[in-house]
């Protein structure tokens, strides 16, 4: 049924958003930084995964699950040569200039996947397999169910990791109260390390997974960068859940209107919401900026 | 020759000035001076943006879309009706220009990122019009056909007269900026950066700042994409897309962003960097985005900024003299009889935390009021309320019999209501008679226009400059008026804060803790000076912990204690009244902490 169709499909890129969204709200929470670069991560990792398909033997059939592994350590490595070069060295000035640097790594992104893939879409392999499963007497997408469910797990595991291991916790405090951890003994400069590589291994993973139903292109960095900061302030800044809960919302919009009337409609639509959420939800705003002490 | 130098870069500017026309008349190929053109017409775009990025501080992604908004306006105006230059430049500067009227007051409210993703956001709404509208834009593939710039029947040949033209308007644009910017108006936008909170409550109003500043830069970017268009010939969304935000941003990151002379500098370097760099070709992008990296690591001020503090520390400036003290005209009184200021019913409480739960004060012209009260009484709550920096929840606040009540700060600030901040908020880089100057910039008149208008130099900032003088000797500070903020002691800082409070000639003036961290000799002269302007006329309320600097101060004193007045009286009475005690050290029947 088309209904059932077309709500497995947001649903599947709403969770591969929802991991780009999480990877923004890592860096956030670590750094107070907001990370440019996101989108353009997530393509990145997407052609990360691109490339490593050409090394699959094709004939074989293997399916692009076993990437996924490999995609989120190489994009974990970049996460701490990222932190290294564009946050790191700034992190006594003022937080505009890591806005800038993140920008700018973003357009180095960009750009060098355009030069060695070309401007066209491409597409990774499948996570599992392509074509359909029947189910409950419907016919639904083996790779939407197979994003879910692979997102799904992923958020799963960074949940655990966040709530209920020691390394979590003093995630948990770095970002909280950076002097605090330190004074406590924690070593602050690896934690923020940390966060960004499993920023950029989520972002990885998301990358993986949007690359094969929804192609993906060099351009595509902007988009996906408003996309997850639409869905971080739809949930309340800075919130894990939040992230999710928006990047499901803002999937299952996109797809909705583009069936009922075309892309550049959902899109435009799009960011009248994020102006509209901007002006009027000052919640989700105010909670985040610090009071100045007068 | 030292002297000759050190008054400036000038002479070295006019020099390469006159170097890249030399350049562009005589040497340069046909590409070169299109390549000229095209730096140009960056150098007024970054020109404009150095408005709202460098002056007003605020990370703005919108002026590609400002710069591809003029561009379709002249493309569509030109290509499809044959409009011709007269009619559609100023077209081209005003559409962008409302655009930015438009948006600008959702969208400067906001903080730093939350602003820059606005301005992204509308960027690419208008790359989505540009390639989707098609029976207006053509589309994707735009539309060709634009005709070059005629004027009064005369046709612009592409070569040297366009170069020279987009240039003369470069040339004007930059004095504009430049003459703008040069005093007591940009002066306050140096504070409005660095201390936000202290510039609305000396008067100056920053939303408004912030807004000329948006506006400014549409229009220059609009002008920008006008001469872009002419330059090409066509007209397609690539003048909306991102790259071009992207040179903008490198350029003016990489020049400078508060120098016309970055500007040039920027626009002319990166638009000739991937044809020094040949080999780059398609990837020149990717040296853009390194250059921006290693730019905002390495030389945050830009290579114009880095080379002016490199010919300083050779050739450093002689820098103005002090100048003589002026007397200011007399701020117009308020009713003298009844109360400077008078506060009823006062009420705010910050989510579950009732921060001030009802209370009532009067303030008597000339007189010293003290406010006394345990940490989290309240204190300072009550002082930014008064100044307006935040709103009562219930309550009235009267300002010399005005309802001056929920009015933002700089407003309040204007009647007469003048306070100083726990920690001062002072620009490091300014000197003392700059910052007390600045404080001026309402009283003086200071504006965009009156820049623009005056010739030579700023006359308000000369006479903001005298009058400070005054109040910078009246604190006893003359001897460090042309020190820099930063390089101050804590308790000079505290001086210069109250002289930036007095420049304005408040009717009531606030302090927050001024005592905090004086030494004792600083505590009497802070005393026996605000003695002396409560003799003049000025109500004083000092808010402080120290008990030695109020009581012997003030005429009145109130004790404060979870946001309720539990005392009011003479000073002594106060401080030996039982609430009071109980207040600050326990009750007596209470048990000490195992």
């Amino acid at each position: 049924m088309l209904t059932a169709q077309l709500l497995l499909n947001g649903l599947a890129l709403g969770a591969a958003y929802a991991l780009a969204a999480l990877g923004f709200v890592l860096v956030l929470n670590a750094t107070g930084a907001v990370n440019f670069a996101q989108g353009d991560t997530v393509m990145a990792g997407g052609f990360l995964a691109v490339a490593l398909a050409t090394l699959l033997p094709q004939e074989v059939g293997l399916p692009g699950l076993l990437l996924l592994p490999l995609v989120m350590a190489g994009m974990a490595a970049f996460g701490l040569v990222f932190a290294w070069v564009a946050y790191v060295p700034l992190r006594e000035r003022p937080p505009v200039t890591v806005f800038i640097s993140t920008i700018a790594v973003g357009i180095i992104l960009a750009n060098a996947a355009n030069a060695i893939f070309g401007a066209a879409p491409h597409a990774a392999p499948p996570l599992v397999g392509g074509g359909q499963v029947a189910l409950a007497g419907l016919a639904l997408s083996r790779q939407s169910i197979s994003i879910i469910a692979v997102a799904a797990l992923l958020i799963a595991g960074l949940a655990l990791l966040l709530g209920y291991t020691q390394l979590g916790r003093k995630l948990r405090a770095t970002a909280q109260d950076p002097e605090m951890a330190r004074a406590l003994g924690i070593r602050v400069g690896v934690m923020i390390g940390l966060s960004f590589a499993l920023a950029m291994a989520l972002a990885g993973a998301a990358g993986l997974l949007l690359a094969n139903q929804f192609f993906v292109s060099a351009s595509d960095g902007g988009a996906l960068m408003l996309k997850a900061y639409i869905a971080v302030v739809i949930g309340g800044w800075g919130r894990i859940g939040g992230a999710v809960l928006g990047a499901l919302l803002i999937a299952l919009f996109e797809v909705g209107v583009a069936a009922w009337a075309s892309y550049p409609v959902a899109e435009g639509l799009l960011y009248v919401g994020l102006m509209a959420i901007l002006l009027l939800r000052p919640q989700g705003l105010l909670g985040e900026a610090a009071r100045r002490r007068a | 020759m030292q002297a000759w130098l050190a008054r400036g870069p000038g002479p070295v500017l006019a020099l390469a000035a006159a170097a890249l026309a030399a350049y562009g008349l005589f040497v340069a190929s046909p590409y070169g001076l299109r390549l000229l053109t095209i730096a140009g017409v960056y150098a007024l775009m970054v020109l404009g943006y150095q408005f709202i990025f460098g002056h007003a501080g605020a990370l703005s992604l919108a002026q590609g879309a400002f710069f591809g908004l003029g561009a379709y306006v002249t493309g569509i105006l030109g290509s499809r009706y044959g409009w011709s230059f007269p009619a559609t430049f100023p077209l081209s500067l005003l559409a962008p220009a409302a655009l930015a009227a438009v948006i600008a007051a959702p969208v400067l409210r906001l903080e730093t990122h939350y602003f820059a993703l606005a301005t992204l956001a509308v960027s690419q709404g208008v790359l989505l019009l540009a390639v989707n509208w098609e029976s207006v834009t053509g589309g994707a593939n735009g539309l060709p056909g634009v005709p070059g710039v005629e004027l009064f029947g005369l046709a612009l040949g592409r070569g040297w007269p366009l170069a020279a033209f987009v240039w003369g308007w470069v040339a004007l644009a930059g004095l504009a900026a430049w003459a703008a910017m040069r005093g007591l108006y940009g002066q306050g936008f140096l504070l409005m950066r660095e201390a936000p909170l202290a510039a609305g409550t000396l008067g100056l109003d920053v939303g408004r700042m912030r807004v000329s500043m948006l506006v400014l830069s549409a229009l220059y970017a609009g002008g920008a994409g006008a001469l872009y268009v002419h330059t090409l010939g066509v007209i397609s969304p690539e003048a909306a897309s991102f790259p071009i935000m992207v040179a903008c941003l490198t350029m003016a990151v990489v020049g400078g962003s508060a120098r016309v002379a970055g500007a040039i500098l920027g626009a002319l370097l990166l638009v000739h960097l991937p044809e020094w760099m040949r080999g780059l070709e398609r990837t020149y992008l990717i040296a853009y985005g390194a250059a921006l990296l290693a730019a905002i690591v390495f030389v945050p001020d830009g290579l114009i900024g880095a080379a002016e503090r490199l010919w300083r520390r050779a050739w450093p400036p002689t820098g103005p003299a002090v100048p003589t003290a002026m007397g200011a005209p007399q701020r117009a009184g308020p009713n003298a009889a009844g109360p400077a200021l008078a506060v009823r019913g006062l009420e705010k409480a910050y989510g579950g935390v009732r921060a001030l739960a009802g209370i009532d004060i009067d303030l008597a012209r000339g007189e010293v009021l003290g406010v006394i009260g345990p940490n989290g009484s309240g204190k300072t709550t009550f002082a930014n309320l008064v100044a307006g920096l935040d709103r009562p929840d219930r309550g009235r606040v009267a300002l010399g019999g005005r309802d001056v009540t929920g009015l933002a700060p700089h407003r309040i600030a204007r009647l007469g209501m003048a306070r100083s901040f726990q920690t001062p908020q002072l620009v490091p880089a300014m000197t003392v008679l700059d910052a007390v100057a600045v404080a001026r910039a309402e009283a003086e008149g200071a504006g965009l226009l009156q820049a623009l208008a005056a010739p030579g130099a700023d006359p308000a900032l000369a006479r903001a400059r005298g009058r400070a003088m005054a109040v910078i000797e009246r604190v006893g500070l003359q001897a460090q008026a042309l020190t820099p903020c930063g390089d101050l002691p804590h308790g000079d800082r505290r001086r210069v804060d109250v002289a930036r409070a007095l420049a304005a000639q408040p009717t009531v003036l606030i302090l927050d803790e001024p005592a905090a961290g004086l030494a004792r000799g600083g505590a009497e002269r802070l005393a026996r000076l605000l003695r002396d302007l409560a003799d003049e006329g000025l109500g004083v309320i000092v808010i402080d912990h120290v008990m030695g600097f109020v009581l012997p101060l003030a005429d009145r004193a109130i004790c404060l204690d979870a946001g309720r007045i539990i005392a009011e009286g003479s000073p002594d009475a106060v401080a030996r009244h039982e609430a009071v005690v109980e207040a600050y050290l326990g009750a007596p029947g209470e048990a000490a902490a195992p």
